[in-house]
């Protein structure tokens, strides 16, 4: 009997944790669907923006023949300073998001140390700064809360921070790692160059050949600026995609959970009914040898 | 009138895309306009407003506080960080007129060119 009262209460806790993952699951979808349009309307003005850089990077490096010497473009062969800029999310309950992030950044610290790089992390998102202290490895930089609700101002605070030292030199590239949204079911980690600009991904369109005119021409002051915004809205536009994906992940988790929930309770049930039947039976020979007994 | 395309793009979306016989647009260096044909230019946007002509022939400005433009033969790019369309056909134009003062206010540029940006906005409304 002690055991039928076993199985109903586990019965009744895998029933409330469907009903949680459930949840979760429903929040996810709604939350990922405006996270997605944030997305799609923040991509258009991200590429153009990508899009007027590389002009001008075309341009300068088709009027300066001994390769382009400005600092956001110049080519480095052997870094040996790098910034690792990681975005993973605030939560968990949502599968291998954050562990794909964090095992690329592992690998690619790896890879700079064998070359003898030095590697300055710096951490967005709980559950990568969990990580990297519970190993015991330092973090430069922090911040909790941004990945969860991405705000422009805080992303531009966060990156200009890492721009700034790339430009008095303490560092000689920049590089953004996040666990990217794809579609509804597939997540796609990321590894992005944010400075310097790399330019050999750049198409070279050799058609424009009209003179680009800069406005205001004096120092730099337009290319400082783009530059600036560009790093800027990088870091954003990862944020925004880093949680699209970490919705869609967690949504897919969650489905599986409640998936597995079901199952968990039919088994259960069918066991419940088997121990049920089996303590009838039990009684009914008890009854019978009893009667028999008193013939 | 020779047409052109003129796109205007923000964070949150694109406010324009489409077909203008003109723009005039508030650079840093002082007011430009731009025709159909003119050679390729980038420049920075300082807060001001945007005036387009579209291809009806009708004129719609648009409050912008700061951002980039690039010009070629064929195609003008505006991207703005923020920016408030306005257009006689809009219904609430009252209500757009004081969002695109706000908008202004709220930029780091000097205290002369907010002015002349509000007031211009103010015109234009009155003009509707």
């Amino acid at each position: 009997m002690a055991n039928l009262k076993e199985i109903k209460r586990k019965i009744g806790s895998v029933k409330n944790t469907q009903k949680t993952t459930n949840a979760m699951k429903l929040v996810s979808s709604a939350k990922l669907k405006r996270t997605e349009e944030l997305a799609k309307r923040s991509r258009v003005y991200a590429s153009k923006l990508t899009e007027l850089l590389n002009e001008i990077a075309q341009k300068m490096q088709q009027s300066n023949v001994e390769g382009i010497d400005n600092i956001y473009f110049k080519d480095i062969q052997n870094p040996t300073k790098v910034d690792i800029v990681f975005i993973t999310a605030d939560k968990g309950l949502c599968g291998g998001f954050n562990s794909q992030t964090i095992k690329r950044t592992n690998k690619l610290i790896e890879e700079f140390r064998a070359n003898d790089v030095k590697v300055r992390l710096r951490a967005v998102g709980r559950k990568g700064i969990d990580f990297f202290k519970f190993n015991g490895i330092e973090l430069n930089d922090e911040i909790i809360g941004l990945s969860a609700a991405p705000d422009f101002k805080q992303a531009a605070e966060f990156i200009s921070d890492v721009a700034e030292s790339y430009v008095h030199g303490e560092t000689d590239k920049i590089i953004l790692v996040h666990n990217g949204y794809v579609n509804m079911i597939t997540q796609e980690v990321r590894e992005e160059q944010v400075l310097p600009v790399d330019t050999s991904k750049l198409e070279l369109n050799s058609e424009v050949t009209s003179e680009l005119e800069v406005e205001p021409d004096e120092d730099d002051t337009l290319l400082d600026a783009l530059v600036k915004r560009y790093v800027e809205y990088t870091m954003y536009y990862s944020l925004i995609d880093s949680l699209a994906a970490e919705h869609s992940a967690r949504m897919q988790a969650m489905d599986a959970a409640t998936k597995n929930a079901k199952e968990m309770v039919k088994e259960l049930n069918v066991k419940y009914n088997k121990a049920r039947q089996e303590s009838i039976t039990t009684e009914l020979i008890e009854i019978i040898s009893g009667m028999e007994s008193m013939k | 009138m020779e047409l052109m395309k003129l796109e205007i793009i923000t964070p949150n979306g694109v406010i324009f895309d489409g077909d203008v016989t003109q723009v005039n647009l508030p650079g840093s260096e002082g007011e430009f306009g731009v025709l159909a044909g003119h050679s390729t230019l980038v420049s920075l946007l300082d807060t001001g407003v945007i005036v387009y002509n579209r291809a009806d022939g009708r004129e719609v400005a648009v409050a912008i506080n700061s951002g980039y433009v690039k010009v070629d033969e064929e195609k003008t790019t505006c991207i703005v960080d923020g920016a408030v369309a306005l257009s006689g056909e809009d219904t609430h134009i009252a209500q757009a007129i004081e969002k695109a003062k706000e908008l202004l206010k709220s930029t780091q540029a000097s205290n002369a060119s907010i002015a002349s940006a509000v007031s211009k906005v103010e015109k234009i409304g009155k003009s509707f």
